[in-house]
């Protein structure tokens, strides 16, 4: 090995080197933090949902002006529906997992608690939510019909509720290491309503409690009409959605036409949309990635090309000493892993260096360890592959140069 | 020790086809001291880039050590080379980045030995051409006639059976150019073979035989065109 000499080599020839070594390390500080960031953004999208989202469909509509008649619209459009052949059910409901506006409440054990221990995300609809969305009951039991109060009576409080169902994240927040069934929860009106179950999980609609506050939820047994929230929700046979879309507008209209419906969305496409800005990101940083690797392999190629080019006699004359085809290509080679070693170094510094300036200006989450070794391993073979196209033309000098005069 | 019988070398392109050396037979022995001369284009740096394994023959036989050359891939050939031969070249040829130790060790670190025996043969070898007390200083630091000892430190510190020197006082002035011939016929009362390719007819005068190569052709300037022979062998014949 040549270590020392090439070391020895590239003290001679610092400028350059460190140039090299310094544009490795910016590199490899921002591409780690963007892999992390990549991989921060992909596991937001990848968030479950807790719902069937295969056999979803989300129509978004709303009513021209106040409807006074608004339930008994909503019911009508739900029997309507239910008619098109593949519906399974359907319901009117408040607000979707990824919808973006949502309903959240404090919810206590304790009545007017102003520490209340979780503050959760508040599904209600007409029909059954618990079937159409294919939420998982571990615990309990679904609603019973007669537990239903229309949204207005519950405002008013003129009826109070009964029941709710919570996920299992916002039961453990609420009775920690105990069964919640039975228990009573304060969330709306004095009177407080009973746990009647607990759902595995459902997502809250979106991240603005902040993006650990997403598992906890309720749902309560209130009427919700379509003017409310304006969301429908069906769940279908997953291979009519499209058959099933197609025929949403007219069986809307035969109710009544004074609407306008915003959307007819596969939840697939509802996920999409929620999560198209943490896309856009994740493709940019993407981009940005590949686009600084590309740059790096360039200044190495470059670096690598312009030593081989001034060193051709100097290659020769290694040649002429002994040194074979090999030699010559693993000299190169591990110049430049000495050279892409310094800049890992002083670019993991650089990493938690603009990880830390993240944390403080964007919030982000402290780097993890892990990246720092992905991050190396690419920029070692970045650099190796980059190097080994002078390398090979640099061990394919020929020894005779050695006595060629200048 | 050294044959080369009817070695030729072409050179060809799409339009022309240069014969460098044309049937050159030449046979030294162990501990001769051999000078080779020739005008400009003559083929005298063909000769030594065949006769160091720097190039490929085009026809003939070459035998170094006993072994063909011209059987050997470009592996073995570097082995080889890296084993038996050391150049002296006419520009020194020294690595301007490394310092004298490292600059000898060059060859050292290809031919696989230990730390320890390297640094053994480079302070042997610097020690010999008088430089010992330099080792951390660089090419750029020395005379013409202090980087050319260095040069033949390199060369001697793996010990080769054959030492090729290229116009190695070229560049010298004549007190430096005495100082580096007197350490290569050194060398050669030692048992090492030196051939040195020469325009000075001095230095060649200090050789033991004098090839003459003219358009490719080489004669002996004693004893005619067919070099085969060395003294040795003759005398012994007779």
């Amino acid at each position: 090995m040549h270590f020392m000499p090439i070391l020895s080599t590239l003290r001679r020839h610092r400028t350059a080197a460190a140039l090299i070594v310094l544009e490795i390390a910016l590199t490899c500080a921002i591409v780690c933090n963007a892999v992390f960031l990549i991989r921060d953004r992909l596991s937001r999208m990848d968030r479950p949902s807790g719902v069937a989202e295969n056999e979803l469909l989300r129509v978004q509509l709303t009513g021209i002006g106040e409807r006074a008649d608004a339930q008994a619209i909503t019911e009508q459009d739900l029997a309507a529906l239910r008619t098109i052949p593949g519906v399974k059910s359907a319901i009117s409901i408040n607000m979707i997992p990824f919808g973006g506006s949502s309903w959240n409440s404090s919810i206590s054990t304790k009545p007017d608690d102003r520490d209340a221990p979780v503050n959760a995300g508040m599904y209600m609809a007409t029909g059954d939510i618990v079937e159409t969305l294919g939420l998982k009951l571990v615990a309990g039991r679904n609603f019973n019909s007669d537990e239903y109060v229309p949204f207005d009576d519950v405002q008013s409080e003129t009826k109070g509720i009964a029941a709710v169902i919570v996920t299992s994240a916002t039961a453990e927040k609420l009775y920690p290491g105990q069964s919640p069934l039975g228990k009573p929860v304060y969330v709306m009106g004095s009177t407080p309503p009973v746990i009647v179950g607990v759902v595995d999980h459902i997502v809250r609609p979106n991240d603005a409690n902040g993006i650990d506050q997403r598992p906890y939820s309720m749902i309560l047994p209130v009427t919700v009409p379509f003017n409310m929230g304006g969301n429908y929700l069906l769940r279908v046979a997953p291979d009519r959605k499209q058959e099933i879309l197609a025929q949403v507008d007219a069986k809307l209209d035969g109710v009544d036409p004074r609407r306008i419906i915003l959307e007819r969305q596969t939840f697939a496409q509802v996920r999409a949309k929620y999560f198209e800005q943490d896309q856009a990101m994740a493709r940019l940083l993407l981009g940005v990635s590949i686009a600084l690797l590309v740059i790096t392999a360039l200044g190495v190629v470059g670096l690598a090309s312009f030593w081989v080019q001034q060193r051709t006699r100097q290659i020769g004359v290694r040649r002429a000493l002994g040194a074979t085809k090999r030699d010559i290509r693993r000299y190169f080679q591990l110049e430049n892993f000495i050279l892409a070693t310094m800049g890992i170094i002083v670019g993991m510094a650089l990493a938690y260096g603009v990880n830390m300036w993240l944390m403080d200006t964007y919030g982000v989450d402290r780097l993890s360890a892990m990246y720092l070794p992905i991050g190396a391993g690419l920029l070692w073979a970045l650099g190796q592959i980059a190097v080994l196209g002078p390398a090979v033309r640099a061990s394919s000098i020929p020894p005779a140069v050695a006595t060629r005069s200048v | 020790m050294f044959q080369m019988q009817d070695v030729s070398k072409v050179f060809r392109t799409e339009m022309v086809e240069t014969h460098a050396l044309r049937d050159l037979s030449l046979e030294v022995k162990e501990g001769e001291f051999v000078a080779v001369t020739g005008p400009s284009g003559s083929g005298k740096t063909t000769f030594l880039n065949i006769a160091g394994l720097l190039e490929e023959l085009t026809g003939g036989v070459y035998k170094l050590d006993g072994v063909d050359v011209k059987a050997l891939d470009d592996n073995a050939r570097s082995k080889l080379r890296n084993e038996k031969i050391g150049f002296v070249f006419q520009s020194f040829n020294l690595i301007p980045d490394l310092n004298l130790f490292d600059n000898v060790d060059v060859p050292l670190r290809y031919r696989g030995f230990g730390r320890a025996e390297r640094r053994k043969r480079i302070e042997s070898a610097l020690e010999r051409v008088g430089l010992a007390s330099r080792v951390k200083h660089y090419p750029a630091e020395l005379s013409g006639g202090q980087q050319q000892r260095v040069a033949i430190a390199r060369a001697i510190a793996g010990d080769p059976k054959l030492l090729l020197a290229d116009e190695p006082t070229g560049n010298l002035d004549s007190q430096m150019a005495r100082e580096v011939m007197q350490l290569l016929e050194e060398l050669n009362a030692s048992g090492t073979i030196v051939i040195i390719v020469t325009h000075d007819p001095e230095i060649a005068a200090r050789a033991q035989r004098n090839v003459h190569i003219v358009d490719g052709v080489a004669t002996d300037l004693e004893r005619g065109p067919a070099l085969v022979k060395p003294k040795a062998a003759e005398a012994k014949a007779s």
